[in-house]
């Protein structure tokens, strides 16, 4: 098993989330997510990130208005819909879940291994 | 040595290295090719070329010349290439099916908490929760609050805040902002196709409409100038407009020639034109590249073969958007006239609006002084300067800031600006909304109406003549800006005379003239208004057959101005004559307001301002007031505009006034046998007819019968 390859596994599965969290912090601009991502030191290529957000898009989860920028065309800003937040509030509590799972466990096989 | 070609990438127009465009080529292929099985596959790869321009533009804009190999490498790289992205969709489609397959890493657990910068939000209206123009949600929106709570607070202070919200309705930008496609037109003025500066063919360019529709727009105004075809009835333009249009075609032709820029690179041709498909302004820019380079054509024809083919399909799609868009039907020329005249109206209202904003702050600024004999200290006295600063100079000031930022292209968001000069002017709003409110109801009720007669040494005079006062020192020392109708100031800074003065001249029932008085105020109260009323003095003098008038009424800081005015009555006895001295003019605003009652004074007549001609002797008879020459007042004065530019023969004056005679003794057959049929309604008439006269001030007067 190729450690990178579950690394990145591991990332990838909450990219979803990672997404709806920050579209859920107000309107986004893809570059925008990529840039908070990027700050939160999670490294996805773009290319990722637009099928995703069609994906998301089209289960209704999210919706974009076109917004007039001052360079170029026009904007897609995504913000989350009223079916996106109660999937994201969905999506949270299993994080959260999860991530006490894996916390409590992690732990009690760091203390396990310590005594 | 490097060939460089301009295409016209998602609107852009991009100049690229030949090598570049084909990694660029690929790569987008090969996406297309990756998301080919994918839902919003269009989509997908529309967002990812959009993103791509994007940063073409950002190379650009950083000084680069062209697009080069390394720039295109440099962007697939954090676009990530297909082989990157396999993984990652496998995983994510799974994740998305079942979510408990969820696995973690410590870094991403910091997404969810570390995200607090701010997001870059602008203010928009919210098409889609709106109920009137989107302006209250668009606010909810920006500030991340109920919409409930902006609508409430927008609803309570509605009387207040409908300006506002319709500004902010027009100036704030609708979610929806138009769907543009790729291609976005930028206003170039065509040098190619130009008969003055190129004006109205860069407008044809960047409306996609034929260069003449501008063009006879420029020139309509000046043939309806020539041939007054303003008569017909769907160019029966209001006034403003109208007066705009002539001159201000020109104006605006000049000033369009000023502001908008030559096209002259083929970028900017393309720009101009907008052209979105990109086989044709490759064709179009690289035939100028390589004119009459055959060779290279040759291989141009390859090129754009294979790229034809390979582009095609993804083009295809397109295509029947872009056919939507290239063959205008009628109704689309017919709606962008329409939008062209509608910015023009815009445009005019904003000028109008503009104008009048600096007016009103000129004229605000003029008559400030003229505060403290008006309102009470206090909160008026706050709410006064709340008017000036927020309601008047807020805006004047924004609009210069606006301007300047406009000419100087500044770059910063004016976001913060923009807020803090609305919410400021919101302020001034309400100051202007409570300081009319309580001054309305200082002026609320009027005193009761009475007339005092004044006692005259020989009212048996034959002739009585109406003077104003000999002379008035005119304090001129400081502020010239005190005389305002019908506030002027005379002698010293801390007294204002008003000429609120009504002259009304009746018949008198006996032989001797009959003067009297009518003081009226404003109050809160009506007590308030009498003792106002009483307070002010208002005297006539008489001097043998002169009558005097004072200055005006004068008003001070303690004694302020609430429609203080008067109304004098003089009753002329049958066969005597009265005359109105020129000096009454010297009356502080310069005039009096003079009528007289006759049995045939018309309506209109009793606001004709000017229905008295000074240093005339007028006759008292039986049926009203003529002149010495036997015209009847109203009729003389008349006749006297008529005639004016056009003396009329003797002869021919003569059988006008027969005819205007004869039409007057019919008249009074007629009124007499009226009078006999209908007496009392008759006379209900003639109450209605004086009951509301305007003085020239513009406070209007509510005058009753006095005989």
């Amino acid at each position: 098993m190729n450690i990178d390859n579950t690394a990145s596994q591991m990332r990838k599965g909450v990219l979803e989330f990672c997404i709806l969290s920050v579209i859920k912090q107000g309107e986004a601009y893809p570059s925008d997510i990529i840039e908070k991502m990027k700050a939160a030191n999670l490294n996805i290529f773009e290319g990722t990130l637009y099928p995703l957000l069609t994906r998301l898009k089209n289960a209704e989860f999210l919706t974009y208005r076109w917004v007039e920028s001052n360079s170029g065309p026009p904007r897609k800003y995504f913000s989350l819909t009223e079916k996106g937040a109660a999937f994201y509030k969905e999506l949270e509590a299993t994080w959260n879940e999860l991530a006490n799972a894996v916390k409590a466990l992690s732990d009690a096989g760091q203390n396990n291994f310590n005594s | 040595m490097k060939q460089v070609i301009n295409i016209n990438f998602q609107g852009r127009v991009i100049p690229i290295e030949v090598s570049a465009f084909e990694l660029l080529k690929s790569y987008t292929d090969s996406l297309a090719k990756y998301f080919s099985n994918e839902d919003g596959k269009e989509e997908i790869i529309n967002d990812i070329e959009n993103r791509i321009g994007e940063l073409f533009q950002e190379r650009l804009k950083a000084g680069v010349t062209c697009i080069t190999d390394d720039d295109v490498n440099a962007i697939i790289r954090s676009m990530g290439r297909p082989e990157d992205l396999e993984a990652v969709e496998e995983t994510t489609s799974q994740q998305s099916n079942n979510t408990q397959q969820q696995r973690t890493e410590q870094q991403s657990q910091s997404t969810s908490t570390s995200q607090t910068t701010e997001t870059h939000r602008r203010l928009f209206r919210d098409e889609n929760h709106k109920v009137l123009g989107g302006v209250c949600s668009g606010f909810a929106n920006y500030f991340g609050t109920d919409i409930i709570i902006i609508r409430i607070i927008a609803v309570l202070l509605a009387g207040v805040l409908i300006v506002p919200y319709l500004i902010l309705w027009v100036a704030v930008p609708s979610s929806a902002s138009v769907e543009i496609g790729g291609a976005r037109k930028k206003l170039y003025r065509d040098s190619d196709d130009k008969i003055i500066a190129g004006v109205g063919s860069g407008l044809g360019n960047y409306f996609g409409v034929n260069p003449w529709i501008p063009r006879v727009l420029f020139l309509l105004p000046f043939l309806s100038f020539i041939f007054h075809w303003s008569h017909m009835a769907f160019l029966d333009f209001p006034n403003f407009i109208r007066f705009s249009f002539s001159p201000g075609s020109l104006m605006v032709y000049i000033i369009l020639w000023l502001v908008i820029p030559e096209a002259v690179t083929t970028a900017e041709k393309l720009e101009m034109k907008g052209e979105k498909v990109d086989l044709n302004s490759i064709k179009n820019s690289v035939m100028e590249e390589m004119k009459g380079v055959k060779q290279r054509a040759e291989k141009f024809g390859q090129e754009a073969k294979t790229f034809a083919e390979e582009k095609g399909k993804t083009v295809g799609a397109e295509m029947s958007n872009v056919a939507r868009r290239s063959s205008r039907s009628f109704g689309d020329i017919i709606l962008l006239l329409l939008k062209i005249f509608g910015y023009f109206i815009i445009g005019v209202v904003c000028f109008v609006l503009v104008v009048v904003l600096f007016a009103i702050a000129i004229g605000a600024i003029g008559v400030f002084p003229l505060k403290d004999f008006i309102i009470n200290d206090g909160w008026q006295n706050i709410l006064a300067w709340g008017t000036l600063i927020f309601f008047i100079a807020v805006p004047v000031i924004g609009v210069i800031t606006w301007i300047i930022r406009r000419l100087t292209k500044a770059k910063k968001s004016g976001r913060l600006l923009r807020f803090s000069f609305i919410s400021l002017w919101i302020i001034g709003w309400a100051s202007v909304v409570m300081l009319v409110a309580s001054i309305a109801k200082n002026f609320k009720n009027e005193n009761n109406r009475y007339a005092q007669p004044v006692a005259l040494i020989n009212p048996t005079v034959d002739k009585l003549e109406i003077t104003g006062p000999d002379d008035i020192t005119w304090y001129n020392a400081r502020n010239n800006f005190f005389r305002f109708a019908p506030f002027t100031n005379i002698n010293d800074e801390d007294t204002l005379y008003l000429s609120n003065v009504h002259f009304r001249i009746v018949k008198s029932n006996n032989d001797s003239f009959q003067v009297s008085i009518m003081k009226l105020a404003n109050g809160e109260s009506r007590k308030d208004a009498e003792q106002i009323a009483a307070k002010y003095d208002y005297t006539l003098t008489q001097y043998d057959t002169l009558l005097r008038t004072p200055v005006g009424i004068a008003i001070t800081r303690n004694n302020k101005f609430r429609n203080q005015h008067a109304i004098v009555t003089v009753a002329v006895p049958v066969g005597k004559r009265i005359k109105i001295d020129q000096k009454i003019w010297k009356t502080p605003s310069g005039r009096v307001n003079i009528e007289f009652d006759n049995s045939d004074w018309d309506d209109s007549w009793g606001n004709e301002e000017r229905g008295w001609t000074t240093n005339v002797e007028y006759i008292m008879k039986a049926d009203g007031l003529y002149t010495m020459d036997g015209i009847p007042a109203y009729k003389e004065h008349h006749d006297g505009d008529d005639d004016s530019d056009e003396p009329v023969p003797g002869n021919i004056k003569k059988e006008i006034q027969k005819a205007i005679s004869d039409s007057i003794k019919a008249q009074e057959l007629k009124d007499s046998i009226q009078k006999n049929l209908q007496q009392p309604k008759q006379k209900a008439f003639n109450e209605n007819k004086t009951n509301a006269i305007m003085i020239p001030t513009g406070l209007p007067i509510i005058n009753s019968m006095m005989q």
